[in-house]
């Protein structure tokens, strides 16, 4: 009993964070068409934009939303700064993908200069503890568990039921069309990457309400989303989702019966045995699409 | 009547290589205007530099005496001027109620929707049938139907037609030419570039020959030719 609990708890916590994560890389995709590899810094300026805010004073929930919306700013200006002059490009994939690990590695490192390397923390979300089926947990971990399926589900309805979601996703779909019904195209691009920063930011205030902050926290939920992406597919938001959660039981299940030290190995063989069975599901087959 | 799109001098190209060379043509004065001449000699070139999908290197393009070469797409999209490019790939995994909802998109067209709306499904009953279907499940002419629905609900003063009847079956092609005729007669000019000369010749006053990034020849009302003597246009000199 204690063994299901712990494995399904720990999966649910595990995916949200990652699927708030890989929801934003997919947006991104799906919308622009570019990986962005400073999807990471996103999430470490996140929680220290938050910590900053706390430290001046603010309550948390003022801090934490304010935090958000300063993260969709960021993402906007680094779209429109190393992402938007290069559209147009045949080798754009590459290029962003350097582009954006340069600006995320200069993130990091103004980070570390103006905060320093010290290990921060932020406050939990709520304070306190509980045991649910023979399980310690925090409430802050509970929260996230409740709070990031309704971001998630309050995100597919803005694809899907409002009409900017509607353009959002004809963007991804056909550029062209998009220009020829009078889509702001750029302003598209850019509100993609600012609601893939606030997500990312979010997931890092998450993060560090529990777990000490540094200015390279980004770096593995990066490449955790990036693994989420491209096992659960990129062409949609909810591919990414199911993906993310069905990682973080996997993880949760190695790491219970196997230990924390086989569990990436293990990770990386379910991913490449993905790969071999289908490779088209990566990069070869760019059909774009928000659904 | 003055014209409604004058093309000035246009020259647009891909990076270095020049397509089309100090193009100019005028449409309006006389009815709706066909282009045809060969493959690859331009004419989806002219028209995505007229909508503002190419920038023109030099050159004006007055749409109702206001010059639009340069502007973006949208703000061109924003004068009325609606363009329906050729190959209706559209958006595959909009359903078609989708794609009628960004027809209307730009602030001109959105409070014409609803009676937008009803026109294009009078026009073309078989998508109310099809109405939340993806449009990657549809036929090539009922994309093409929602290609000039979508650009219908733009509220066009102007509506621009890259080859609507390429590789559609004889029989959707005659219905879908009579409901180009039905637009037409619905009072919205046309450009239309067509393979189909037959078509052209029933439809349009005004026809342009381009050839080389240029017009090669322009039959005005009056000097109606028959299908050979523009046949012998295509092939020789
Ligand atoms: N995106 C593009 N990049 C580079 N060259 C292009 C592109 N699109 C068309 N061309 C070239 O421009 C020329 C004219 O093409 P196009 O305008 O499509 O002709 P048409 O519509 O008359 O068949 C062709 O030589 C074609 O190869
Ligand atoms: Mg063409």
């Amino acid at each position: 009993m204690s063994a299901l609990a712990e494995i399904l708890f720990g999966g649910l916590f595990q995916g949200s964070l990652y699927a708030m994560m890989a929801v934003g890389l997919a947006l991104v995709w799906t919308t622009i068409g570019v990986f962005n590899f400073s999807h990471g810094v996103f999430m470490m300026l996140g929680a220290y934009v938050a910590w900053q805010l706390v430290e001046l004073g603010l309550p948390a929930a003022v801090a934490f939303p304010v935090a958000v919306v300063v993260m969709a700013g960021v993402g906007w200006i680094l779209q429109a700064s190393v992402v938007r002059p290069l559209i147009g490009r045949p080798n754009i994939v590459l290029v962003v993908v350097i582009t954006t690990l340069a600006a995320g590695s200069l993130i990091e490192n103004g980070a570390l200069t103006i905060w320093g390397p010290r290990s921060k923390q932020i406050p939990a979300l709520i304070d306190g503890n509980a045991t649910i089926g023979g399980v310690g947990v925090s409430l802050h971990q509970i929260a996230i568990i409740v709070i990031t399926p309704l971001i998630l589900a309050a995100l597919w309805m803005f694809l899907n039921r409002t009409r900017l979601g509607l353009a959002l996703r004809a963007v991804a779909q056909n550029e062209d069309a998009s220009h020829l019904v009078g889509l702001n195209v750029t302003a598209l691009y850019g509100l993609a990457f600012a609601i893939a920063a606030s997500l990312a930011g979010l997931a890092g205030i998450f993060m560090g309400g529990y777990r000490f902050m540094s200015p390279v926290m980004g770096s593995d939920p990066l490449l955790k989303a990036l693994i989420v992406v491209v096992f659960g597919g990129i062409s949609s938001i909810s591919g990414p989702i199911f993906a993310a959660y069905l990682i973080g039981f996997f993880e949760a299940a190695c790491s219970y019966y196997f230990g924390l030290y086989w569990t990436p190995a293990l990770l990386f063989g379910v991913l490449i045995l993905t790969l071999m069975v289908r490779p088209e599901g990566i990069f070869a087959s760019r059909s774009r699409g928000l659904a | 009547m003055n014209p409604i799109l004058t093309v000035e001098s246009v020259t647009a190209g891909y990076g270095r290589v020049t397509v089309l060379h100090d193009i100019s043509l005028e449409a309006g004065r006389f009815g709706n205007v066909g282009l045809f001449g060969p493959n690859g000699h331009g004419k989806t070139t002219l028209l995505r530099a007229i909508s503002g999908l190419l920038k023109p290197k030099s050159g004006r393009i007055l749409f109702d005496g206001q010059d639009v070469a340069g502007l973006s797409a949208r703000a061109i999209v924003g004068t009325g001027l609606i363009h329906v490019p050729q190959g209706n790939r559209l958006f595959p995994d909009l359903s078609i109620a989708d794609c009628m909802a960004l027809g209307a998109y730009s602030s001109r067209a959105r409070p014409h929707e609803a009676e937008n709306r009803e026109k294009v499904i009078k026009l073309f009953p078989k998508l109310a049938e099809r109405w939340r279907q993806r449009v990657r499940t549809l036929s090539g002419g009922e994309r093409q139907m929602v290609s000039i629905g979508t650009a219908l609900m733009s509220h066009p003063r102007l509506l621009i037609l890259d080859e609507p009847t390429l590789g559609l079956a004889p029989k959707i092609k005659d219905e879908l030419c009579a409901s180009v005729m039905d637009i037409s007669r619905g009072g919205v000019p046309l450009i239309v570039v067509e393979q189909d000369i037959e078509f052209l010749l029933e439809l349009t006053q005004q026809l342009y020959l381009v050839n080389h990034g240029a017009v090669a020849t322009e039959i005005k009302p009056g000097e109606s030719l028959d299908h050979g003597e523009i046949m012998s246009m295509y092939f020789g000199h």
